[in-house]
């Protein structure tokens, strides 16, 4: 009997405490208003920044597509390459905080879930059988073989996440609004985009402090110890409560600040004219060439490949 | 009591019998204004706050009627053509305007996209895009920021990107709505300069709205007064400040140094200073120097005697030279010298990091029982960031924080929200409720209101002013009555210090006097601890008891604020500008080692070494007749 409930408790311990600490490091690392940081631009002189923003633009696209047919061997080599341009940028440390916990969360999850919800076909070799007290659930245990395939998956989506992050940080949103232009998308998705990497920041920022008012006008916001488990359901009840809360004052602040925006929009002369001048000009550098002939290259290779079933992701 | 104002209706931008109100509104916003701008020409435009000083500024930018709805009645042209007819784009290619709060309309990421972003809109050639790019950052100082983010500049500088950005579209004009109402009096100095180069070097009209008169005073060539929607004046500043009665009925600030003109009509020769400099120089050979010294020695010899306290504090706790008895605005409510209280709050060797960069290095503080103690320092310097502390906001990388001599524990805000209130700047941020006693009633929801609190509800209604206002919104009250409200909520319960984030920012001289009445009946019912960041120096900090000065994290100056306020040289050197009467004694004597911090008691202190007891309050009696800034009687003479 004691040996089915030590079995059970530590189940219960490998399903529950891996997706836990995804949460404890967001807050421990990142906090909400590190979340400023995420799509922040890091103005530097680095060769990355100087490149062809239409480059930039197709940079993630490319390497999405390549993560989406190769196979996990051929993914690896993608996932380095992905990885090799951020030693280059040298982001901050509330960025690289930031990015651990956008790349660790990810991966954590779909290696732990995949682990224990992908079953290899028979006869399966578990890491740890769960006892049938919890089996019942769903999972019958935990796999290698999961594992591997979660974290061939997780690659698969941080590629697209490293590569998409790797370009926000490193270009200027006016960039953006001109790669847009030479791609013939209209003038209001760069100035979407542009509004909202400049003000998602200030969004986040302006949530800390309603958070912190609330607090200071003695809203009990405080989070028990994890052993305090009747002070749980309190505690969800109270962040719950606080989202009403706060509601009124963070839509009354955005409206107003979105009314003064709308403004000084018009009286710069937005969407006055389809096309718009530009201050940058980007002419085409060797740095680009490279970077296109690799990109090409490599888009090239992968569906070569592809087509003698070298490298192909199974289907 | 209206006065047709002098100048009207010429010059290039002209605002002709122009009335406006607001959709729904039941009185007009603007009543048959009659104002014109010449090219080259600085306009300080004033007012209390709802004067309908901002409305005319969207007036003359055409952004009436075409984005603020409602109904207008005259014109505003440019050059004989009706700017309120022309589109938004249009209008800011002849009339650009710079709004208060420049986070909101930097839209762009970077400094240099921030100002190409109007070119670009208008699809000019590159080449022309580049030239005004590079102008625009070059006439307002931030060609060497071109590059920077915009999230990482101070708030001076944001404010200068605006102006590049507006200034980007080519107007004639500029018209800034409280442009320096965020910035430290370094930050402001440098948005005012940018500005009279562009009027003496372009030939840019610039209009500023704004409360602060002292710091633009010295830059503008004609001053408007604004009230209930009517410009009252329009006239030069020596004209306009000459008769203090407008200023006076409508509660409007006037510059220190005029005021002091005024209560010192002979030793000003009855020309007004705009400037400190321009009062130093004035008074330089006249009997006021003397007098200045001798009441500063007078001072020093009281301190010197001890008088039974340990710095000397009573002494200059308002017994001036002798038989001028002067109200003090920082008399000690705890009624012993700063240095004989029990600490409330003492950090102890607190550093603080963000991203490897220390905002507060080894700061010591304490803070006695009762005592009021105002930080000041220029944008950055780590002041709010050491206050937020005290509540439990944020962790100091070293140190520790001490409420009563118990350690305060980060990230523990409730708990310690209840010993320390925190007003923040942003007051509106912290109201949740939708009547005016639920607001005062939220935190008792959450914790029990203490045996003896400070305040209960009704006791919070009847000493704020709510009475009869407790079932309306708190939105339906104005700003001022908004931040009354977060305070009395706060003070509800039993805090033994309250805290207050830069209260006056953008508030008018008559909602700053209110605020202090406020603060002293506050401090005079209740006995708390008040600590105050602030960069409004003149307004706030020197009613403090005590000031410390904050210099890039650092404990820079420490003690009374005659004391601290006569460190002029060294204010500068930490981006603070000491007020106009401490900078005015300090020019005149060279150095003093406390100053006197009124015009009532400047001119009670040289009076008294005459002899002649002055009043000051600046009567109607004491105005100086002007004719053209030269006083009515030499020009008659001559």
């Amino acid at each position: 009997m004691s040996n089915i409930l030590v079995r059970t408790i530590l189940a219960y311990l490998i399903i529950f405490v891996p997706p836990l600490i995804l949460p404890w490091m967001f807050i421990k690392l990142v906090g909400l208003g590190g979340l400023r940081d995420l799509v922040t631009y890091e103005a530097r002189d680095t060769p990355l920044h100087k490149l062809d923003p239409r480059l930039k633009v197709l940079y993630p696209v490319a390497m999405g597509i390549l993560s989406i047919i190769l196979n996990w061997d051929f993914m690896l080599i993608v996932f380095a390459l992905s990885v090799i341009p951020w030693f280059w940028l040298k982001p901050s440390r509330a960025k690289i905080r930031v990015l651990m916990v956008m790349v660790i969360g990810p991966a954590l999850t779909g290696f732990w879930s995949q682990g224990l919800y992908y079953l290899p076909p028979q006869p399966i070799h578990y890491i740890y059988q769960f006892p049938w007290t919890i089996s019942w659930m769903g999972s019958p245990g935990i796999t290698g073989y999961g594992m591997v395939f979660g974290l061939q998956q997780s690659a698969r989506v941080l590629v697209t996440v490293s590569t998409s992050m790797l370009i926000l940080v490193s270009t200027d949103v006016g960039d953006f609004t001109w790669a847009f232009e030479r791609f013939r998308m209209p003038p209001a998705v760069g100035f979407a985009l542009t509004a909202a990497l400049r003000f998602l920041p200030d969004m986040i920022s302006r949530t800390t402090l309603v958070l912190r008012a609330v607090e200071l006008r003695g809203y009990d916001m405080s989070r028990p110890r994890w052993f305090q488990v009747r002070q749980w359901p309190d505690y969800v009840k109270r962040l719950s409560r606080c989202i009403v809360i706060i509601t009124v004052p963070l839509l009354v602040g955005s409206l107003r600040g979105t009314t003064t925006m709308a403004m000084v929009a018009d009286a710069r002369g937005f969407g006055v004219n389809r096309r718009r001048g530009s201050l940058q000009e980007h002419p085409i550098t060797k740095f680009d060439v490279a970077g296109y002939v690799i990109l090409v290259a490599l888009l090239g290779t992968a569906f070569v490949l592809n087509h003698f079933h070298i490298g192909a992701r199974p289907y | 009591m209206r006065r047709r104002p002098a100048i009207s209706s010429n010059g290039e931008l002209v605002a002709d019998d122009v009335s406006f109100a607001y959709v729904g509104a039941t009185t007009a916003a603007l009543r048959h204004i009659e104002f014109g701008v010449d090219p080259g020409e600085v306009v300080l435009i004033t007012g209390v706050s709802g004067c309908g000083k901002s409305t005319l500024a969207l007036a003359l930018c055409g952004l009436i009627p075409s984005r603020i709805p409602g109904e207008l009645r005259g014109q505003v042209m440019f050059r004989g053509k009706p700017l309120s007819a022309m589109k938004p784009h249009e209008a800011s290619q002849l009339v650009g305007m710079v709004f208060q709060n420049p986070n909101l309309q930097l839209i762009n990421q970077t400094v240099v996209s921030e100002v190409a972003f109007g070119p670009e809109n208008l699809a000019l050639p590159h080449d022309e895009i580049v030239r005004r790019v590079n102008w625009c950052l070059e006439v307002t100082g931030m060609e060497g920021m071109r590059k920077a983010a915009t999230v990482t500049l101070s708030g001076g500088q944001k404010q200068r990107t605006a102006i590049a950005a507006t200034l980007a579209m080519k107007p004639q004009i500029l018209v800034l709505d409280e442009p320096l109402s965020d910035l430290d009096p370094v930050g402001a100095q440098e948005v005012l300069a940018t500005l009279q180069r562009l009027a003496r070097d372009e030939g840019t009209a610039v209009v500023i709205i704004e409360h602060r008169v002292d710091e633009v005073a010295p830059w503008a060539d004609r001053v408007g007064l604004m009230d209930k929607g009517r410009l009252l004046l329009d006239q030069p500043p020596r004209q306009a400040w000459a008769d203090p009665v407008p200023w006076a009925t409508t509660g409007v600030g006037v510059p220190d140094v005029v005021q002091l003109a005024h209560a010192l009509p002979d030793a000003f020769g009855g020309v007004l200073p705009l400037s400190v400099g321009d009062a130093a120089e004035q008074l330089a050979d006249t009997w006021v120097v003397p007098a200045l010294a001798a009441a500063a020695e007078g001072r020093a010899v009281e301190a010197a005697s001890g008088d039974g306290s340990p710095d000397g504090a009573s002494a200059r706790n308002g017994r001036l030279a002798a038989g001028t008895a002067v109200p003090s605005p920082w008399a000690s409510i705890a009624g012993r010298p700063t240095g004989e209280r029990p600490p409330v709050l003492a950090w102890e060797g607190i550093s603080v990091e963000f991203d490897g960069k220390r905002a507060v290095n080894d700061v010591t503080l304490r803070v006695g029982e009762g005592e009021s103690v105002a930080i000041i320092g220029a944008n950055g310097s780590g002041k709010s960031t050491l206050v937020s502390l005290a509540v439990g906001m944020g962790t100091p990388s070293a140190g520790q924080v001490f409420f009563r001599g118990q350690p305060v524990q980060p990230g523990k805000v409730f708990e310690h929200s209840a010993q320390v209130a925190l007003l923040l700047q942003a007051a509106d941020e912290m109201l949740f409720e939708d009547t005016v006693i639920d607001e005062l009633k939220f935190g008792t929801k959450f914790r029990a209101l203490p045996p003896n609190p400070v305040l209960d509800v009704e006791g919070a209604i009847d000493f704020f002013g709510f009475k009869g206002l407790e079932q309306i919104s708190p939105w339906e009250l104005s700003q001022g009555g908004r931040q009354r409200l977060a305070l009395a909520a706060l003070l509800v319960g039993a805090p033994g210090v309250l805290v207050l984030d830069e209260p006056t920012t953008g508030q008018d001289a008559e909602h700053m006097r209110a605020f202090l009445r406020l603060l002293a009946a506050v401090r005079k019912r209740t006995g708390l601890t008040v600590i105050t960041v602030t960069h409004d120096i003149r307004g706030l900090a020197s009613h403090a008891e005590r000031i410390v000065l904050l210099g890039q994290g650092e404990v820079r100056l420490d003690g009374p604020t005659r004391h601290v306020l006569a460190q002029t040289e060294e204010l500068k050197r930490w981006g603070v500008l000491s007020p106009p009467l401490p900078r005015l004694q300090a020019d005149l004597l060279g150095h003093c080692d406390d100053v006197l911090l009124s015009v009532a008691e400047f001119a009670a202190a040289v009076g008294a070494y005459r002899g002649v007891p002055v009043e000051h309050g600046m009567p109607a009696e004491h105005a100086m007749p002007m004719q053209h800034g030269v006083p009515a009687e030499r020009a008659g003479g001559t």
